[in-house]
C-alpha cells in the first residue's frame, strides 16, 4: 500500500513539475509575443507617422503652388512688383518640396510614379507661368494675360491639385491599413498580457494546490507513522511482558519441580544406604552362618544377598545420582533465568583470552591450535553469563575433537550494526545437521556417546544467550567440524527494564 | 547442672522418611536427647508455645525445621520463632531443607536461623551434616545454661 502511495506521489510530483514547467514556458511565450507585438506596433506607428509626413509635404506643396498662383495673378492684375516677388519665392520652393516627397515615398512604387507625374506636370506648367510674369514685366501685359488665360484653359493648376489629391488619397489608404495593423498589434498585446495574467494566476493556484497537497500528505503520513510507531512499541512491550511472564512461570515451575523432586530422592538415597548397611550386617551374619552351620545357607540365599541385592542397590544408586544431576541441571537453568544480570562494558579480547587460559591445560594436553582473532567487538553485557557461554562452547570444542587429527579452534568476531557476532569454529567431529536443533534442548545430545555429560551445557548456553538478548546457532557437518555462532547485542539494555 | 538430656530436639518435618533418616543419624552420632517429631506447623506451634513440657514453659530445646510444610511456610514459622516478643527467640534453630538456593538461605539467616543445612541426595554427606549437628548440639549447651537455670 505504501509502495502504491509512493508511486502515486512520484507520478504526482512529476506531473506537478511538468505542469509548472509548462506554465513557465507559456509565460515566456507570452512575453516574447508581447515583445513582438510591441515591436510591430512601433513599426506600424512609425509607418503611420510616415504617411502623415508625406501628406503634410503634399499639403505644403499645394499651399506653395497656390501661393505662387496667387502671386502671379496679383502681378498680372496690378503689376505691383511685390506680387512678382511672392510668385518667385513660392515657385522656388516647389521643386525642393517635390524632391522631399519623392524621397519620402521611395519605398512605394505607386507613389513614385505619382510623384514623377507631379514633377513632370509642374515642370511643364512652370515655363508658362514664368513667361507670363516676364511678359508683364517687359510691358507686354496683354500677351501675359493671354498666356494666363491659356493656362486656365488648360486647367493646369487644377490638374496639379488633382494629382496631389490622388497622392494624398493613396497615403490615406496606406494610413488606414497601417492604423488597422497598429490597432491589431495593440489588441494582440492586450490579449497576450491577459493570457500571461491568466497563466500566472493558474500557475500560482497550481503551485499553491501542489504545496498544500504535499504539506497535507506529509502531515498525514507523519501522523500515521507516529501512530504506527506508538502502536508497534506498545505491541512489542505487550509481547515482551507476556513472554517475560511466561518465562517467569516456567522458571518458577522448574524451581518447584526440581525442589519437590529432590525431597523423595533424599529418601530413596538415604534408605538405599540404610539397606546397604543392613545388607552388610546380613552378609556378616551369613558369613558366620556359613562357618558355623553351612547346611543352613543355600545357594539361592547366598546369590540373593551377595549378587542380586548389591546389583539392585547399585542400579538404584546410579539412577538416583543421575536423577539428582538432572534435577540439579534444571535447578541451575531456572536459577540462571532468575539471576539478575549486571551490565558492564566487556573487553572481549581479554575475556576470551581468560577463557582460553582456563582451558590452557587441556588445550596443551590435547595438542590443539587455538587462535583468537584480534579486535573482537566489545559489548555491554553480563560478564558471568558471557563467560559461561564462551567457556561452554570452547570446552565442547576441546571435548569433541577427532582422535588422531590435530585439533584447531578459531575464535573470531565482528560487529554488524548493533549486534556483535562471535564465531567459535573447530575441526572436530561435527554435528549431524539433523541434530542442530536438538543439541540446544535440555538433556539432548548428539553423535557418539563416548564423553561424559548430561546434555545440559548447550541448553544452558542457549538459555543464557536468550537472557542476554542474544541468539546461538550452529553450522556443522559430521566429521567436518562445527562453527557456533553467538549473536549478542553490542549494548544490552535488559528486557527487565521494559517490565519495570 | 543442666546436662545433655535436658535439651529436647524438636523436629518439624513433614516427610516421614526424612524424619526417620535424621533421627537415625542423630542417634548414630551418639546423641541420645529426646526427639519430638511434628509433621505440620500447627501441631508444632501448639507444643512449642502451649504444651506444659514444651520449651516455652520448660526449656531448653533445639528446633530442626523443614521449610516445606503442608500447612504453612517454614520461613513464616522461623519468623515467628525469632520475633522480638517470642519466647523461643533464643532457641537455636537449624533449618534443614532440600534447596540450596542462595536467596532462600540468606533469607533464613536474615530471619535468625542459626544453622542452615541442605539435605543432600548423597547420603554420606547427609549423615555427615547430621553428625556435625551433634557437635553443634554440644556447643550450644553453654549459652543455654543461664536460661535453663533461670
Amino acid at each position: 500500500m505504501i509502495r502504491g502511495i509512493i508511486q502515486w506521489d512520484r507520478r504526482l510530483s512529476r506531473l506537478a513539475v511538468g505542469a509548472i514547467t509548462l506554465g513557465f514556458l507559456a509565460l515566456l511565450a507570452t512575453g516574447v509575443t508581447a515583445y513582438l507585438s510591441v515591436r510591430e506596433n512601433q513599426f506600424y506607428a512609425s509607418r503611420v507617422n510616415h504617411s502623415f509626413k508625406v501628406q503634410r509635404a503634399l499639403t505644403d506643396f499645394i499651399a506653395e503652388m497656390n501661393r505662387a498662383e496667387i502671386g502671379r495673378r496679383g502681378y498680372l492684375l496690378t503689376g505691383v512688383a511685390a506680387h512678382a516677388e511672392t510668385y518667385y519665392k513660392a515657385r522656388d520652393g516647389l521643386f525642393p518640396l517635390l524632391a522631399h516627397v519623392r524621397d519620402l515615398t521611395r519605398d512605394n512604387p505607386r507613389q513614385q510614379a505619382n510623384v514623377a507625374r507631379l514633377i513632370a506636370l509642374t515642370r511643364s506648367d512652370l515655363p508658362f507661368m514664368d513667361q507670363s510674369i516676364a511678359l508683364v514685366r517687359s510691358g507686354r501685359r496683354d500677351e501675359g494675360v493671354r498666356l494666363f488665360r491659356d493656362s486656365v484653359g488648360r486647367r493646369a493648376v487644377t490638374t496639379l491639385r488633382a494629382q496631389t489629391a490622388l497622392m494624398v488619397d493613396e497615403e490615406d489608404r496606406l494610413l488606414a491599413i497601417r492604423q488597422a495593423a497598429t490597432a491589431r498589434s495593440i489588441r494582440l498585446f492586450y490579449v497576450t498580457v491577459a493570457a500571461a495574467g491568466a497563466i500566472l494566476l493558474l500557475l500560482a493556484a497550481g503551485s499553491i494546490w501542489v504545496i498544500a497537497r504535499y504539506t497535507r500528505d506529509l502531515a498525514a503520513s507523519r501522523d500515521q507513522l507516529r501512530l504506527l510507531n506508538d502502536d508497534l512499541e506498545g505491541a512489542v512491550r505487550e509481547r515482551t511482558t507476556d513472554l517475560q511472564r511466561a518465562n517467569d512461570e516456567i522458571q518458577r515451575f522448574a524451581y518447584i519441580v526440581s525442589h519437590d523432586l529432590r525431597s523423595p530422592l533424599v529418601n530413596v538415597m538415604g534408605f538405599t544406604s540404610e539397606l546397604e548397611a543392613t545388607a552388610k550386617t546380613l552378609g556378616a551374619m551369613m558369613g558366620r552362618a556359613e562357618q558355623q552351620a553351612p547346611d543352613l545357607v543355600d545357594a539361592e540365599a547366598k546369590r540373593a544377598l551377595r549378587e542380586d541385592m548389591p546389583e539392585a542397590l547399585n542400579f538404584i544408586r546410579t539412577s538416583t545420582e543421575k536423577m539428582d544431576r538432572l534435577i540439579n541441571a534444571i535447578l541451575r537453568l531456572s536459577r540462571e533465568g532468575r539471576r539478575a544480570v549486571t551490565l558492564e562494558k566487556l573487553d572481549m579480547d581479554a575475556l576470551i583470552q581468560s577463557i582460553a587460559d582456563v582451558h590452557r591445560h587441556r588445550i596443551d594436553a590435547n595438542d590443539i591450535d587455538l587462535s583468537i582473532a584480534p579486535d573482537l567487538p566489545d559489548i555491554v553485557s553480563d560478564r558471568l553469563a558471557v563467560e559461561q557461554i564462551f567457556g561452554n562452547i570452547v570446552e565442547n570444542a576441546i571435548k569433541y575433537m577427532v582422535p588422531g587429527r590435530r585439533g584447531r579452534i578459531e575464535i573470531r568476531g565482528r560487529s554488524e550494526g548493533r549486534r556483535a557476532i562471535f564465531e567459535v569454529a573447530d575441526n572436530g567431529r561435527g554435528i549431524d545437521p539433523r541434530d542442530h536443533h536438538r543439541i540446544f534442548d535440555l538433556f539432548r545430545r548428539s553423535g557418539m556417546q563416548d564423553q561424559q555429560g548430561e546434555g545440559i551445557g548447550l541448553a544452558h548456553v542457549r538459555a543464557i544467550a536468550y537472557r542476554l538478548g542474544g541468539m546461538i546457532s550452529v553450522d556443522s557437518e559430521l566429521a567436518r567440524g562445527a562453527t557456533f555462532r553467538i549473536d549478542l547485542p553490542i549494548e544490552f539494555s535488559g528486557e527487565q527494564r521494559i517490565l519495570e | 547442672m543442666t546436662s545433655h538430656q535436658t535439651v529436647t530436639i524438636i523436629m518439624i518435618e513433614d516427610d516421614e522418611g526424612h524424619a526417620r533418616l535424621i533421627e537415625k543419624n542423630i542417634r548414630r552420632a551418639g546423641i541420645s536427647n529426646e526427639i519430638r517429631h511434628f509433621t505440620d506447623g500447627t501441631s508444632a506451634l501448639e507444643f512449642l508455645y502451649d504444651h506444659p513440657s514444651g520449651p516455652a514453659q520448660n526449656g531448653p530445646a533445639l528446633i530442626l525445621l523443614d521449610l516445606n510444610l503442608p500447612d504453612m511456610s517454614g520461613t513464616d514459622l522461623l519468623g515467628r520463632f525469632k520475633a522480638e516478643d517470642s519466647a523461643l527467640k533464643r532457641t537455636p534453630i537449624i533449618v534443614l531443607t532440600t534447596t540450596d538456593d542462595k536467596v532462600e538461605v540468606q533469607n533464613c539467616y536474615d530471619l535468625g536461623c542459626n544453622v542452615y543445612i541442605t539435605k543432600p541426595v548423597n547420603y554420606d554427606s547427609f549423615a555427615d551434616a547430621i553428625r556435625q549437628l551433634g557437635l553443634f548440639l554440644s556447643v550450644i549447651q553453654v549459652p543455654d545454661l543461664p536460661e535453663a537455670n533461670g
